[in-house]
């Protein structure tokens, strides 16, 4: 275990992207009472409360968006402390400043949630303070009644035939030592179950409460409206418009009334009478001069290039079995079902902050800035998320609530318009992708170069510059894939400049490098003239990849091939701590491709809540082939394309094929899975459509221009 | 409208009548709803129509919420998803989903709720109860929802 050794101080983002498995010892502070908690004493540094009624809560660094990791991360204490499912609950952890942050995720140190990392920051460290938990809490019942006592199941310790309940001992344990090392009971009753969501009764009947839906006595309701390009701000603006005060926030402007809905047209109405000062230069943030940028430097010489990755020495001879194919993703737009929204109270001497949030650790240090408060009076709630997507790592819409409630010195829920979310993203970097690659004497892949062109976030955001620009995010899906790929060479090219605003979408590079390579690959075997799935796994360089092949081989039945008039495509990835094999079925209606049935096989390693895993694994596939047939968000000289869903369609029920998913039995230390069901759908239905027809798609959406209709 | 008078409406929500003054007689019914009454289980996802996470029951049967008025609703039987638990279908629709391990982010399951709910009262059952959900689920839990709707 070793510290990000950074004195005290907060990494930065690139640190983030840098650390790779390193951990924080967790500084456990366990068992913290309610009524302890209550007082303020134990609620930092404390994951688990028992409480009076003998249940146990686990204070979650980790935000729910969704992906059921309140869940998930209680079922590790759940295991552990022997407890029935029904005494377990879990909520988010607040926000702090400490550092190291106890509720940082250990992986990296930092709070907040993202990259699909959760559970596999948490699964150790979260059962080892189970288990400690365990042994404080039997020393404890020692220590209060003498003798030698054992945890049973129900939360409960055992002497003989006399048994007293956690609650009856946490009194004793909070004044005690904290066990440490305690072994792991390791009887899985828990872990490896599909338990049922702890937040589901209340996602069925309103109760769940969501950022967009939170009260707070006296606040008003706010809505902001940004300029009509990207970059834009504020030059002039009068003081009211319509009867409402307009608060300029530099890059909005902002309306409070008495509803949302009088804000959001009040906002609207407003923006006509902002005279907003525009970039320079829209053409950096126009798609059609950005693709034609990109073209010159896929092919161009004396680009700035990043090579981040060679092995040998890649040369393509003139008379190789050879492929020269360039691939084409979008921009995208995250469009999370709940929209950006926030809720703030500032006062004098305090803030207070509701936010649908994934990037808790950002949070003190804005409000510090804006409000000029200590971080001890600002207090942050994290709310439920309708969908995060890597959207809700961002804070613009949280910096707009805590501006629009200091200025006003009322309370204020902040609710962005969707055509403001979608005008207002962190899109996904679009991607220009060229492979070239040779076949060896034994049809198996002897030379692949490979050059992404894409837009860099952290170029953006300052993590790398323009003459030194190893974005290492931008090539992840492209580096270190354990196939048998002869000599390569993997370089970036970053698309500079851009004004297009980027950002972290679900599956991040792999969402554009695995169309990529596993469309080549898959070009690759029919040039061989070999079996796609036969292929990959004579590539393979590690047994779990062969594994997810043989399991996706298994559950399609492929030798079997698919019915009549449909084509099959398959891809893999090995990404975020996880590998998958996919399969897509396709049809040809009238011309038009549909998905009829995904087959997915994942190795994971420890399955924590398979059902949960499943779920993740069919919305990823749902996610995917929207964008994979849809998915696009153009810009005109700066302005958003798509404002609203009518430009931008997302797969409906009627669209969405069967997806079947096989669970790798597995011990090795738990994968990723939120992310990981995202990047192959793209390649596997490309793939599939062009054994089905012939025609090799290789820019994305299939579809582009695809509207979506009313009720 | 600042500056006019506000008018006032009478609404039937889950059984129970609200009288509220609202600043305009075309606000949308789900702001109402979520602003006024405090009745935020009925989401706002788009504003156009589209989504559907503003479904509504409008005298039984499904409605998006962001494009009716408070005054078009004001003469009708409202019921969101806070009305289902005790209303048959509905409360058999929430079971289902419960059953199934529907919602992931649960953004837009009030709307399928609705929308699933209206679509019994209309006579629907099972299977056939899955073509009348139109409603756009963003985290992918369509499969789940044909599953619950089939035992309906």
């Amino acid at each position: 275990m070793k510290d990000l050794d950074h004195d005290g101080a907060v990494p930065t983002r690139r640190d983030l992207l840098k650390t790779g498995a390193a951990a924080l010892v967790i500084p456990l502070v366990l068992p913290a009472t309610e009524a302890a908690a209550a007082a303020g004493a134990g609620a930092i540094g404390a994951y688990l409360k028992i409480g009076a009624d003998n249940t146990v809560t686990l204070v979650s660094g980790a935000s729910e968006m969704g992906q059921g990791i309140l869940t998930g991360l209680a079922q590790l204490v759940a295991e552990e402390l022997r407890l029935d499912w029904t005494q377990v609950r879990a909520e988010h952890a607040p926000a702090t400043t400490q550092w190291p942050n106890p509720y940082g995720n250990p992986l990296f140190g930092w709070q907040l949630t993202g990259g699909s990392t959760s559970t596999r920051g948490w699964y150790a460290p979260l059962r080892q303070a189970a288990a400690d938990a365990r042994a404080t809490l039997i020393a404890a019942a020692h220590q209060q009644y003498g003798g030698t006592w054992v945890a049973i199941q129900g939360g409960k310790l055992k002497q003989g035939a006399k048994t007293v309940l956690f609650s009856d001992v946490i009194a004793t344990a909070a004044g005690m030592t904290p066990a440490t090392g305690t072994p792991w009971l390791g009887t899985k009753r828990v872990i490896g179950q599909t338990v049922n969501r702890l937040d589901l009764p209340s996602k069925t009947d309103g109760s769940a409460v969501f950022g967009l839906d939170v009260k707070v006595p006296g606040m008003k309701f706010g809505s902001t409206v940004h300029g009509p390009v990207q970059g834009a701000k504020v030059k002039s603006m009068p003081a009211s418009s319509g009867g409402y005060t307009l608060y300029n926030l530099g890059t909005a402007v902002g309306v409070l009334a008495s509803d949302t809905w009088s804000a959001i047209q009040g906002a609207k109405a407003a923006a006509n009478k902002v005279t907003w000062d525009l970039p320079a230069t829209p053409a950096n943030a126009d798609t059609t001069a950005l693709a034609a940028h990109a073209s010159a430097l896929v092919t161009s010489t004396t680009a700035t290039t990043y090579v981040a990755e060679l092995v040998g020495n890649p040369v393509i001879g003139p008379k190789a079995q050879k492929i020269d194919a360039t691939y084409s993703l979008p921009f995208l737009a995250h469009a999370t079902m709940e929209v950006m929204n926030c809720t703030a109270s500032v006062t004098a001497s305090s803030c207070e902050i509701w936010a649908p949030t994934q990037g808790q650790q950002f949070i003190i240090p804005l409000a510090q800035g804006i409000t000029g408060l200590p971080p001890e009076a600002i207090t942050v709630h994290s709310m439920l998320m309708g969908g995060g997507l890597g959207r809700k790592f961002e804070t613009d819409y949280v910096a707009e609530a805590i501006t629009l409630s200091k200025l006003s010195g009322v309370p204020v829920k902040l609710t962005w318009s969707r055509e403001e979310d979608f005008k207002n993203d962190y899109y996904r970097p679009s991607a220009l992708i060229r492979v070239q690659a040779s076949l060896n004497a034994k049809g198996g892949i002897g030379a692949f170069v490979y050059r992404n062109v894409s837009p860099s976030i952290g170029l953006q955001r300052g993590q790398v510059s323009s003459n030194n620009p190893e974005d290492t995010g931008a090539v992840s899906g492209a580096v270190a894939i354990p196939y048998k790929m002869g000599a390569r060479r993997i370089e970036y090219v970053p698309l500079d400049p851009c004004e297009v605003r980027l950002g972290y979408w679900r599956s991040v590079g792999e969402s554009y490098n695995t169309f990529a390579v596993e469309s080549a690959v898959d070009e690759l075997a029919l040039l061989a003239g070999r079996d796609p799935m036969e292929f990959r796994k004579s590539l393979s360089s590690d047994a779990r990849t062969t594994g997810v092949l043989t399991a996706l081989e298994t559950l399609t039945n492929w030798a079997a091939g698919p019915g009549p008039g449909l084509g099959r495509g398959m891809a893999y990835l090995s990404g975020f701590g996880s590998y998958i094999a996919m399969a897509a079925d396709v049809a040809n209606v009238g011309g038009k491709l549909v998905v009829r049935k995904v087959w997915c096989a994942i190795d994971c390693g420890v399955a924590v809540n398979p059902g949960s895993i499943e779920a993740q694994i069919q919305g990823g596939v749902a996610h995917g082939m929207s964008a994979t047939l849809w998915g696009q968000m153009g810009f005109v000289n700066g302005k958003p394309q798509a404002q609203n869903f009518n430009h931008y369609k997302l797969a409906r029920m009627n669209e969405m094929p069967e997806v079947a998913v096989s669970i790798v039995a597995s011990t090795a230390a738990p994968g990723g899975v939120g992310e990981t069901g995202v990047p192959c759908v793209a390649p596997a239905i490309a793939n599939a459509w062009a054994k089905l027809t012939g025609t090799r798609v290789r820019s994305l959406p299939f579809y582009p221009g695809a509207t979506m209709a009313g009720a | 409208m600042k500056g006019t008078t506000m008018p006032t409406y009478t609404l039937d929500v889950n059984g129970q009548a609200h009288t509220v003054t609202v600043p305009s007689a075309e606000i949308p019914l789900l702001w109402v709803l979520r602003d006024y009454l405090g009745l935020t289980g009925t989401k706002y996802g788009c504003g156009i129509e589209i989504c559907g996470a503003c479904t509504v029951l409008v005298n039984g049967n499904p409605e998006r919420s962001c494009d009716m008025s408070v005054q078009e609703a004001a003469s009708r039987k409202i019921m969101t998803v806070e009305g289902l638990a005790t209303d048959p279908e509905g409360a058999r629709a929430q079971a289902a989903w419960v059953a199934h391990q529907v919602p992931q982010c649960g953004f837009c399951q009030s709307g399928m709720l609705m929308a699933t709910t209206g679509a019994m009262k209309a006579g629907h059952k099972g299977a056939d109860i899955i073509p009348e959900l139109d409603n756009l689920c963003v985290c992918g839990t369509y499969a789940r929802i044909k599953d619950a709707a089939k035992t309906l």
